[in-house]
């Protein structure tokens, strides 16, 4: 299974990824602008959230709007815990994903028929329930006050005061997810998930066992998405139904893979690395002054995006390598059993 | 027993509007396959429009209709030539983020110009009821309600009847036989999106007398149509009408009987079984919510 991993390093790009790995490392000894420090946090937690959403819908073609439903279940039920039991974050994280990996099963399950746009909406309308539950059961979850997480601060409790943990924590968290991502993309599983995207009945009559793949790296999503969620509420202290369970964050989600290249373990980092600068410097810029505006560029610059390069920033490096190559470079050649 | 007849009448009033909203919608994702998320944005901007003429100009809503309309359908065909048309081929996921973009653009251009504050329209008959019995009627949401009937009915005629009207629904039920048959396809999807951003703007001239404009009023909206489209089955005029009256009274009813802050959860769950039970809808043909993909 790490065979993989090993056998990246017989190529210069493993050696580039690991100095950028160190760089990251090194940063917070050497940057102590707490700007730089959020915008590096942020650039690796959608990087590692827009992977995981990448799981299931990059290699599997299952494109979900509702990935919002997981990252608010893990941080409620995380939250919720520390809260009323007094649990350590820590394991309320493990809790909150197994509970959203059992969630994940169960709506992913019916939804897996539907096609298109239908699954998009499908995956909507659950995230929407979720949110107005969260809303609706004040007594329980302090409905849309939201709430605010009681300052301890240590390693113990997955809080700090100062942004460099956080930012190794991420960035762990972001090397998992791309390490995941990563050996999916080159095993048998990750081929079984590319087919189906492909073509659901081709694959079906090969042998694959469409639902199973399809479940699985749904529940790997969705564990995926909690932990982030985690992550987020831990960093900022404090949850609400609308931020946590928001369509927004769910379409943030699944824009960073798109932007850098769907259904590639390195497309979402890429998305994010190039997107939330963009993102930040857009809003400070034009943020103060002019309301809205600089939401305006962005989402012309979405509809441009969409229209002009349709494969995300990895889609223009493939297009000159496939006009060289007459075959397209699609997985097939290189599987072995 | 009192209760039970306010609360059917509430409902199919606001499930009026939620018809008159869904119209046009469902005719664009019906023929066209894309989800529009700008169509609440495209029903904001109307209202903005009937809101400046009454402002500015002192253009009573009803009447500004014939103004407001117009526009929306040049607004939908300048947006289809330069975001829905080059996107046409590209993957249904990118075509989501094209119109959420959209979405996105025009809801901060409102916000940008027209700042985010809450606007109305002060008319003779903005807060009028009409009594009846002992019931109370509010007569802007019965124009509203008796605007959704004759449109529906009138674009249904329309499909149903002309030429024009036959190509729309080729397209909508089969979209490769329907070019096997000669219809040009890029030409039934720039006037649908006009026409769909027509009917919108209608709604958008009727609802400023019920509602408040500002910015994101579109998003409160948006989710709700796509639901009563999809209940109502795509493409279909009746199923919109009764699609939206449908999930008009089970607002009503489960915000009564149930709580009020549910009343959203439990017409998506509604939503959600429908999709799952009966993915076409109540009057979809069966399949033909698969068949618009390539």
């Amino acid at each position: 299974m790490i065979r993989p991993l090993i056998r990246a390093f017989h190529e210069p790009k493993g050696y580039f990824f690991l100095a950028c790995l160190l760089a990251l490392v090194f940063l917070p000894l050497i940057v102590e602008n707490p700007f730089v420090l959020h915008l590096v946090i942020m650039m690796l937690f959608y990087a590692a959230l827009g992977g995981a959403w990448n799981i299931i819908g990059g290699f599997g073609g299952q494109l979900s709007l509702g990935h919002a439903a997981f990252f608010g279940l893990g941080a409620y039920t995380c939250v919720l815990l520390h809260l009323y039991t007094g649990l350590n974050p820590w394991a309320g994280m493990v809790v909150g994903m197994v509970i959203t990996s059992i969630f994940g099963a169960a709506i992913s399950y019916p939804c897996f028929r539907l096609r298109g746009p239908f699954f998009t909406l499908a995956t909507i309308a659950f995230a929407e329930v979720l949110r107005i539950l969260a809303t609706y059961f004040k007594n329980f979850t302090k409905g849309s006050t939201g709430i605010t997480i009681p300052q301890n601060m240590g390693l113990a409790n997955f809080m700090f005061r100062e942004k460099a943990p956080y930012l190794y924590i991420i960035l762990i968290f972001a090397l998992l997810v791309f390490v995941v991502s990563y050996l999916i993309e080159k095993s048998r599983f990750g081929y079984y998930l590319q087919a189906l995207r492909e073509d659901e009945d081709a694959a079906e009559s090969l042998g694959i066992n469409n639902t199973w793949v399809k479940l699985k790296a749904a529940v790997i999503s969705a564990a995926l998405t909690s932990i982030g969620g985690v992550f987020y509420a831990q960093y900022i202290l404090f949850i609400e139904p609308y931020s946590e369970f928001s369509l927004d964050m769910s379409i943030q989600f699944a824009l960073i893979p798109m932007i850098g290249g769907m259904g590639t373990a390195i497309g979402p980092i890429i998305g994010s690395f190039v997107l939330t600068p963009l993102q930040e410097l857009l809003r400070s810029w034009l943020g103060g002054g002019f309301a809205g505006l600089y939401l305006v560029i962005y989402g012309i610059i979405l509809v441009l995006v969409v229209i002009f390069m349709p494969q995300g920033i990895l889609g223009l490096f493939k297009r000159s390598e496939s006009e060289k190559e007459t075959l397209p470079s699609a997985g097939g050649p290189n599987i072995r059993p | 027993m009192q209760d039970v007849i306010q609360l059917t009448i509430n409902g199919l009033l606001q499930g009026g509007i939620y018809s008159l909203i869904s119209i046009g919608l469902t005719l664009i994702f019906g023929v066209t396959r894309i989800v529009n998320f700008a169509h609440g944005e495209f029903l904001m901007l109307a209202m903005y429009a009937t809101f400046f003429l009454f402002q500015l100009v002192g253009i009573d809503p009803y009447l500004s209709l014939l103004i407001v309309t117009p526009l929306l359908f040049i607004l939908g065909l300048c947006s289809e030539r330069l975001v829905i048309h080059p996107i046409l081929n590209a993957p249904p996921f990118m075509q989501i983020f094209a119109t959420v973009g959209l979405s996105v653009a025009l809801q901060n251009a409102a916000l940008f110009f027209w700042t985010a504050d809450y606007r109305s329209v002060k008319t003779a008959y903005a807060g009028m009821m009409i009594p009846a019995g002992d019931l109370l009627i509010s007569f802007a949401r019965l124009m509203a309600f008796v605007a959704a009937v004759l449109i529906s009915y009138g674009v249904f005629l329309y499909l149903k009847k002309t030429y024009a009207g036959r190509a729309i629904r080729a397209v909508a039920q089969n979209r490769t036989a329907a070019t096997l048959m000669g219809i040009n396809i890029r030409r039934v999807y720039f006037f649908t999106f006009g026409l769909g951003s027509a009917l919108v703007g209608i709604a958008g001239a009727l609802l400023m007398p019920i509602y408040y404009v500002f910015p994101t009023v579109g998003g409160l909206f948006v989710l709700t149509a796509f639901v009563v489209v999809v209940l109502g089955g795509l493409g279909n005029m009746t199923g919109a009408f009764i699609g939206g009256l449908i999930i008009g009274l089970v607002e009503s009813y489960s915000g009564f009987y149930v709580a009020t802050q549910l009343k959203e959860a439990v017409y998506f769950v509604i939503f959600i079984l429908v999709l799952l039970l009966k993915p076409s809808g109540l009057y979809g043909i069966v399949g033909a919510e698969e068949m618009g993909e390539k």
